[in-house]
């Protein structure tokens, strides 16, 4: 068994690495805490020239106030290195021409301040956490049985991620119960979706076998970097639980790392990484 | 003729859309209840009632006319307090008040267990929460059932089934349900009048539920086209409904029961 485990360490070291996306709860930070090494492990893949990308599922605060409270705790980023959801949705639903019923953050509407949601003719739901309430819920599902053509759109579909006070509920949940009781199949805009990881893959300017996805969920983060082409590296950090990850039915992660200092130390001291270094 | 009934001992019977819908009787409900009685059947009141406790139930049935008594009335919230007996656990409720009195002496401090009714004002993030946190330490999941949504007089409201998917898909794991469809719902209905299922037959108005429950606990089943029924419903079914066996109402229903049971002696 050891041997072949060993294999599987390297092989995903194998191949140039050009880009790294990271996710960001979890990763870089829990709560309002950052990961320890992870604060540096970021300054170092800037340092050496890789292209770096924030791909991320939040979508309790807007994108401006997600990249202001990182660098509050301490991270080196900008906003346009940044991407979540909400602007992608904002997208979709202008290129398709729909008027939403938001089911979201307060925190976020700011990003959904273009969009016309009078007469709302789909729905959108994302992590609003506390402001879940029955009433809510209730009133998303009355449209959706309502409209003639009922779309449902959700911000990722993760099951839970890590506070500093313990797992919490991911929109997941709240999308599953919409489609239960709608029988409708809800478009996720967010990880793990191909489209979604597309945008920062054109963004760097590379091709998905250059680039490696490191996240602390086996389905959103490394699932689906792995269908569009890229390595996924997950990270023994954030809502990693090995009983569950480390034998999931379908996903079966590149590589398995302590955390995301380890896994920046792995890559920059990996044969291709040098060898590239030397060419350029 | 052969009768419909191999030898039939029992009739399980639904509740609302069946005998009454909300404060109205279903015309001929009554007499035909009487009817059955004297028959000499043994008879139970099957449903899946979240929200009242049995003594409401009964209080509104007498009121309404009917004439039942307590030890004949099986409903969902009950057998959920059955199955947190026999398991031993400590509930987190999801219930409102009105059904609370149902679990009257459960201890529920510390709990290791959820159990998921309909409570409208509890289907909301933080106890949403509290009840994942508890399925992430191992607590069992109990639906007392997973019907999608009510009606009500604004219109559609989501019942408990959504909410259940939703703690399902978030912790991995499946909920137990103890209310119909249930087959060990018919089947503890049916042991408590020493019935065997194929000696039994239910009634109801809900297709899937009541009939499709009933044909898979090894029962008949007879749909009435009262409550709930909409026209082609029995057509939903994965099994063959003998189309003999729905009926106009509740009291066609006993008709043909009666009917079956004059040929069968
Ligand atoms: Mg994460
Ligand atoms: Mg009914």
């Amino acid at each position: 068994m050891l041997p072949n485990y060993t294999v599987n360490i390297m092989a995903w070291l194998r191949s140039p690495i050009k880009g790294v996306m990271l996710d960001i709860s979890g990763v870089l930070k829990n709560g309002n805490v950052a990961i320890p090494g992870s604060i540096e492990a970021v300054q170092r893949l800037r340092k050496c020239g890789l292209k770096l990308r924030f791909v991320t599922n939040e979508t309790q605060l807007s994108r401006h106030d997600l990249t202001e409270k990182l660098r509050r705790i301490g991270f080196q980023l900008h906003e346009n290195e940044v991407f979540p959801p909400a602007p992608a949705m904002v997208e979709t639903l202008k290129g398709l021409r729909l008027n939403p019923m938001l089911l979201v953050h307060p925190k976020v509407l700011i990003d959904f301040k273009d969009v016309d949601q009078s007469n709302p003719n789909c729905v959108v739901v994302g992590d609003a956490a506390e402001h879940f309430t029955y009433e809510r819920m209730n009133s998303a599902f009355r449209l959706l049985m309502e409209l003639k053509n009922p779309k449902l759109f959700t911000l990722g579909r993760g099951r839970y991620y890590l506070e500093e006070d313990g797992l919490c509920l991911d929109v997941g949940c709240f999308t599953t119960a919409l489609e239960f009781a709608t029988g409708l199949k809800a478009e996720v805009v967010g990880k793990p979706s191909s489209s979604f990881f597309a945008t920062p893959l054109k963004d760097m300017g590379l091709d998905s076998s250059e680039v490696v996805m490191i996240g602390d969920d086996i389905e959103s983060d490394v699932g689906g970097a792995q269908k569009c082409g890229m390595r996924g590296v997950l990270v023994r950090t954030g809502k990693f639980r090995p009983e569950r990850d480390e034998n999931h039915p379908n996903v079966k992660p590149d590589a398995v790392v302590n955390d995301l200092a380890q896994g920046v130390e792995l890559i920059l001291s990996s044969e291709s990484f040098k060898s590239l270094i030397k060419h350029e | 003729m052969a009768s419909c009934f191999r030898s039939l001992k029992a009739v399980l019977i639904d509740l609302s859309g069946t005998l009454h819908v909300e404060n109205d009787v279903i015309p001929g409900s009554i007499e035909a209840l009487n009817r059955l009685r004297k028959s000499g059947l043994a008879l139970r009141f099957v449903t899946n009632t979240t929200k009242e406790s049995r003594s409401f139930l009964l209080s509104r049935l007498s009121s309404l006319g009917f004439d039942i008594k307590a030890e004949e009335v099986f409903t969902s919230l009950l057998a959920a307090r059955s199955l947190v007996e026999s398991l031993k656990v400590r509930p987190y409720l999801f219930l409102e008040d009105e059904a609370l009195e149902d679990f009257q002496g459960i201890e529920t401090d510390n709990p290791n267990a959820v159990v998921v009714g309909l409570a409208p004002s509890m289907f909301e993030y933080n106890h949403m929460n509290r009840a994942f946190r508890l399925l992430q330490d191992g607590a069992h999941l109990i639906a007392i059932h997973k019907s999608k949504y009510y009606r009500t007089k604004e219109g559609l409201s989501l019942g408990p089934g959504p909410f259940v998917e939703g703690l399902e898909f978030a912790s991995g794991q499946k909920a137990r349900i103890v209310g119909k469809p249930a087959p060990d719902f018919f089947s503890t209905a049916l042991s408590d009048v020493g019935v065997k299922p194929e000696e039994a037959v239910m009634v109801g108005d809900d297709v899937l539920l009541d009939v499709g429950g009933a044909l898979d606990a090894g029962l008949q089943g007879i749909l009435v086209k009262t409550g709930k029924y909409r026209e082609g419903d029995e057509g939903k079914l994965k099994q063959v409904l003998n189309t003999s066996f729905v009926v106009s109402d509740f009291a066609a229903a006993v008709d043909f029961i009666l009917k079956e049971l004059g040929t069968q002696k």
